[in-house]
């Protein structure tokens, strides 16, 4: 067992942190008021390279393993607040660039994947729907062969990077007496007929990064566009859910160390009864949980980044990551809330974003029941 | 004597990160170093004249042990086309610093020089006069703007001095120094970066250049300078006047 | 040529010698044996006679046409021609961009390594301070060579005073056909204000970059400078964005000042900046942040937005009248 990082490694994770800290350190209080996306911030994201980090080199990504990847997103997730940039980009990276990755085909990858890796391109995911959430497969959109091409008809809720996509990976059903073996993915690009993304949905959190509800109406999409085969689309969503759940919240870890430190200094800073509130107990132990949070969160995600590189079985992990760090994250921000007293109430403190922007994560990728449900029964419950 | 820009040499020096930012989940790591800004600004307008089509090589040096190559790679990943290393790692004062890169350009003979005015580390900003000493050419320092002028035979350099700006004209050869407003240095990508891993580091050695220096300058010890404490929080303006009459005098 | 064993670079503005360069003397005092004082430019007579009192073995005097503008190449040659005819062992100027060009290329053709912003002098003259890594931490360095180059930070000496004996004026010849030709000077921007030298003045306000536009800046950094009599000064991000000329940056890479009074406002406290303003006796900062590092070293500390508190502060030194 070794911890150490390799000098290429410390050399590629050096350079994100240095990216972040002079590229992407602008205010956000104004953006997350006004739900306004960054797409410069975006683009300057992809030149540097982190949309390709996993994509192979002959696509224009930059072929690195899952460890590199996740620790890379967590240096960018401590230099840059704006989580819901970062949560655009990860919704990317997972839902659309690794489905192309390792369903795609040839056409299909040289077409869309350097584009989605240099930061011209923007995807997402269409799965769940208003009457099937964590229930994804039993979803009610349908496509339709019709010559070379697919009707699409139904609709989809939550689609994050909806209204920006140039392309979004929709899931719907070719045969709904298949069951889940009728569920199938297509690449439908943004223009295509009878397809319209352009309906915003207001959140709490993560408002910097655009979401829409998404309908199809005698959508076409060329046949060309099917992703992967007829009814493989329930097992290409598992595949790329796995990757989401253990990568998406290594941002968040960067965050949380964020946080720590602003706690840290504003606990030694504030004084109250005569003395640095840090003195009291009770608030340095918050914050001595808070680091101990941090860390094995920390450790679970490259664990989980480790293994990932290592074997293809991954679901245990992938989901105790994803469960741990949702846990974490909510936990932090609360904490940093109530150790900043009023002042972390206030939007000008930039603390109760972190909290606004922490709670989805308890949702999206997954619930924390579901992730629970999934590991309860992989440890033989 | 004077021929047109063809090759430009930009001498850089790997220095401990200004902003000491250290990673999170680097625990107990060594502090990083990275490339001086002031010579990151040198690089970056190198390539710019590059990219205007007015030189045709650039040629990066730098001196000190192997484990600078990281900022040598950074260099190349910046668009350096060549990359010179000194191995050198003794504790080297500006004077050695300017005879060693005196070798340096003797041997690639370039017709234009530029590196940064200060090393941020030391902050001595004495080599690049130096070495414009040693060889005997004009120097530009502190520079903002570089044109060069009269088929690249000569640069009109805008220095920024205590009083406001001063134009001059150096005749090239020249060693010009980079100032903080010369120019944006383009980040390093990741695609640049790992492309820099298979482009060789050229090392080479005093001896191999015939230089031989011997530090003149003897560091003996470094320490913290005294810390002013935090002072007094006012609560309003009128508080502050209140203070400054009567605490610190200073009305 | 009367010898001596430190002669000291003089810098003026072609109308006046820069007060600050006479601090060198208080060094050359300290470093013991006697000490020249060094004059270049053109039509310089009338400046010579202002450096008559400073207890000089003598002032050399180098005064041509040729010398008329500070370029690095005639300079540097003509003052190490000076340094080996007067037998120095010690060339001492005063920190600024004027002397940071011209010395080391001067130590450069004396074979002579050189210390920049010597802070003290210690140990019979033979070691000395400065501060590296923008003033966080200060090194003790000593020279290994007979001959050295030094220039002194001038918040650091004091104006000279005590020896006040007359020294006499040696003139140097100058051969225009032997000085070098490769530098030419085009132009110069010159700046004319009201205010006082930010290097001496009593008191500095310096504006970051929240102060937004220049309309802004030069109504609160200047109407409160105004108010005191004093400086502006700028952070380097507020020169960058346009607020603020570079001569007004204050910092690391541009002015240290230590004037009795600096105000802050808007200024996070950098340590690039920081280390310009250290030496100041008393620092206020106005930031809006509760935590901007500038509040660990202000003496007096008040939160709040610029806009609004430097408008009353205004008014409020314009009643104290
Ligand atoms: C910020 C954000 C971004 C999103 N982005 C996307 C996207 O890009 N694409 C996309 O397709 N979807 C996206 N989603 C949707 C997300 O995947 C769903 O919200 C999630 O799967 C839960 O579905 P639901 O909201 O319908 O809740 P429901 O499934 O209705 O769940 C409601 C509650 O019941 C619990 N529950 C449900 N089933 C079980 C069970 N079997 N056992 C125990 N408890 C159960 C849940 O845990 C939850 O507490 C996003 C959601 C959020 C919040
Ligand atoms: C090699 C190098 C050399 C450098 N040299 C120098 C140098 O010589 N001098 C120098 O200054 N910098 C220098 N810097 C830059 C330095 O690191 C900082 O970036 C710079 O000093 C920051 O300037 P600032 O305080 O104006 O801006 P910011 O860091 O943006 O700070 C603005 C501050 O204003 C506060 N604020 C915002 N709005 C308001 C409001 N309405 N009212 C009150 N307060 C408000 C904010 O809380 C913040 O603290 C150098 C950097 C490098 C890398």
């Amino acid at each position: 067992m070794d911890f150490s990082w390799s000098d290429q490694q410390r050399e590629l994770l050096d350079a994100v942190s240095r990216f972040g800290r002079e590229q992407l350190t602008y205010e956000v209080i104004e953006n997350d008021r006004n739900a306004v996306f960054n797409h410069d911030a975006w683009k300057k994201c992809g030149e540097f390279g982190i949309q390709g980090l996993l994509v192979p080199t002959e696509y224009g990504g930059l072929g690195q393993d899952p460890l590199t990847t996740v620790a890379a997103l967590e240096r960018l997730g401590y230099a840059c607040k704006d989580n819901g940039l970062l949560f655009s980009i990860n919704a990317h990276m997972w839902t659309a660039v690794i489905p192309l990755v390792f369903n795609g085909t040839e056409a299909q990858k040289r077409k869309f994947l350097p584009g989605l890796c240099d930061g011209t391109l923007i995807g997402g995911n269409a799965m769940s729907e208003p009457n099937s959430g964590s229930d994804a497969f039993a979803l009610a959109t349908t496509a339709t062969r019709a010559g070379d091409k697919y009707i699409l008809n139904g609709s989809k809720i939550f689609c994050t990077n909806g209204p920006i996509a140039d392309m979004l990976v929709v899931f719907a059903n070719v045969d709904k007496s298949r069951g889940q073996d009728g569920i199938t993915a297509f690449l439908v690009e943004k223009g295509a007929p009878g397809f319209d993304p352009s309906h915003k949905i207001e959140k709490m959190g993560v408002r910097t990064s655009p979401m829409a509800e998404v309908f199809f109406e005698n959508c076409e999409v060329p046949a060309e566009n099917l992703l992967g085969k007829e009814g493989g689309g329930a097992f290409l969503f598992t595949r790329s859910m796995t990757w989401e759940r253990g990568c998406i919240l290594a941002s968040a870890v960067g965050s949380m160390q964020r946080l720590l430190e602003k706690c840290i200094r504003y606990a030694n800073e504030r004084k109250q009864g005569g003395q640095s509130i840090g003195k009291y107990q009770l608030v340095a132990s918050k914050i001595v949980d808070m680091k101990l949070r941090v860390e094995s969160a920390r450790h679970i995600l490259y664990h989980y980044g480790w293994v990932a590189g290592h074997r293809k079985a991954v679901y245990l992990e992938a989901a105790m990551t994803k469960l741990h760090l949702a846990d974490a994250w909510v936990k932090c921000a609360e904490d940093a809330i109530q150790i900043h007293g009023g002042y972390g109430y206030m939007t000008e403190y930039e603390v109760e974003r972190e909290l606004r922007d922490a709670i989805g994560a308890k949702l999206y990728s997954g619930t924390s029941e579901i992730q629970r449900n999934i590991i309860a029964s992989l440890i033989g419950l | 004597m004077t021929q047109p820009v063809e090759k430009i040499l930009v001498a850089f020096k790997s220095v401990p990160d200004p902003y000491e930012a250290a990673a999170p989940g680097d625990s107990g790591s060594t502090a990083k170093s990275v490339i001086n800004p002031f010579d990151e600004i040198a690089i970056e307008e190198a390539l710019r004249i590059r990219e205007r089509g007015e030189t045709s090589e650039i040629v990066g040096v730098t001196i000190g042990p192997s484990s600078i190559d990281e900022q040598v790679r950074a260099a190349m990943a910046m668009g350096v086309d060549r990359a010179i290393r000194i191995d050198d790692a003794r504790l080297l004062d500006p004077y050695a610093v300017a005879r060693i890169l005196r070798g340096v350009i003797e041997k690639e003979a370039p017709q234009l020089v530029l590196m940064g005015k200060q090393a941020v580390d030391d902050d001595s900003n004495q080599v690049g006069q130096m070495l414009a000493g040693l060889l005997g050419w004009p120097q530009a320092t502190f520079v903002s703007k570089i044109e060069l002028l009269d088929n690249r035979t000569r640069a009109r350099c805008t220095r920024e001095t205590d009083a406001g700006l001063e134009v001059i004209d150096v005749n090239l050869p020249a060693i010009i120094t980079a100032d903080l407003r010369l120019n944006e240095p383009r980040y390093v990508s990741l695609p640049g970066l790992i492309k820099a891993r298979k482009k060789p580091i050229d090392v080479q050695t005093c001896q191999q250049l015939g230089v031989i220096v011997e530090p003149l300058t003897r560091l003996s010890s470094t320490a913290r300078p005294a810390r002013r404490s935090a002072g007094t929080r006012v609560e309003s303006v009128a508080e502050l006047v209140i203070k400054l009459k009567e605490e610190a005098k200073v009305l | 040529m009367t010898k001596t064993n430190t002669l000291i670079l003089i810098e003026h503005d072609r109308q006046q010698v820069k007060r600050p360069s006479l601090h060198a003397v208080t060094a050359a005092q300290q470093l013991g044996g006697d000490y020249s004082l060094l004059l270049l430019g053109s039509a310089v007579g009338e400046m010579a006679k202002s450096l008559l009192g400073y207890g000089a073995a003598s002032l050399l005097v180098a005064d041509h046409a040729e010398l008329a503008e500070p370029l690095a190449d005639r300079y540097a040659l003509v003052i190490a021609d000076a340094f080996q005819k007067c037998g120095a062992t010690t060339l001492l100027g005063t920190s600024s961009t004027f002397s940071k060009d011209i010395l080391p290329r001067a130590a450069a053709l004396l074979d002579a390594p050189m210390l920049t912003d010597v802070m003290t002098i210690e140990g019979n003259g033979n070691s000395f301070t400065r501060p590296i890594n923008a003033g966080s931490m200060i090194a003790t360095v000593q020279l290994g060579s007979e001959r050295r180059v030094l220039s002194i930070r001038a918040s650091a000496f004091a104006a000279p005073t005590g020896n006040t004996a007359v020294s006499p004026i040696e003139q140097l010849a100058v051969d225009a056909a032997l000085l070098p030709n490769g530098m030419q000077f085009v132009s110069r921007e010159e700046r004319i204000s009201d205010r006082p030298d930010l290097t001496e003045a009593r008191v500095v306000v310096g504006g970051g970059r929240p102060l937004k536009d220049k309309e802004t800046f030069d109504r609160l950094v200047g109407g409160l400078a105004d108010a005191l009599g004093g400086a502006i000064g700028a952070t380097r991000a507020a020169v960058d964005t346009g607020l603020a000329p570079n001569d007004y940056q204050i910092g690391q890479t541009g002015k240290v000042i230590a004037p009795d009074l600096y105000i802050a406002l808007g200024i996070s406290g950098a340590i690039q900046h920081l280390a310009g303003i250290k030496d100041s006796r008393v620092i206020i900062a106005i930031n809006k942040d509760p935590d901007a590092p500038i509040f660990q070293m202000a003496t007096y500390a008040l939160v709040g937005d610029v806009h609004q508190v430097v408008p009353e502060l205004i008014e409020a030194l314009r009643d104290r009248e």
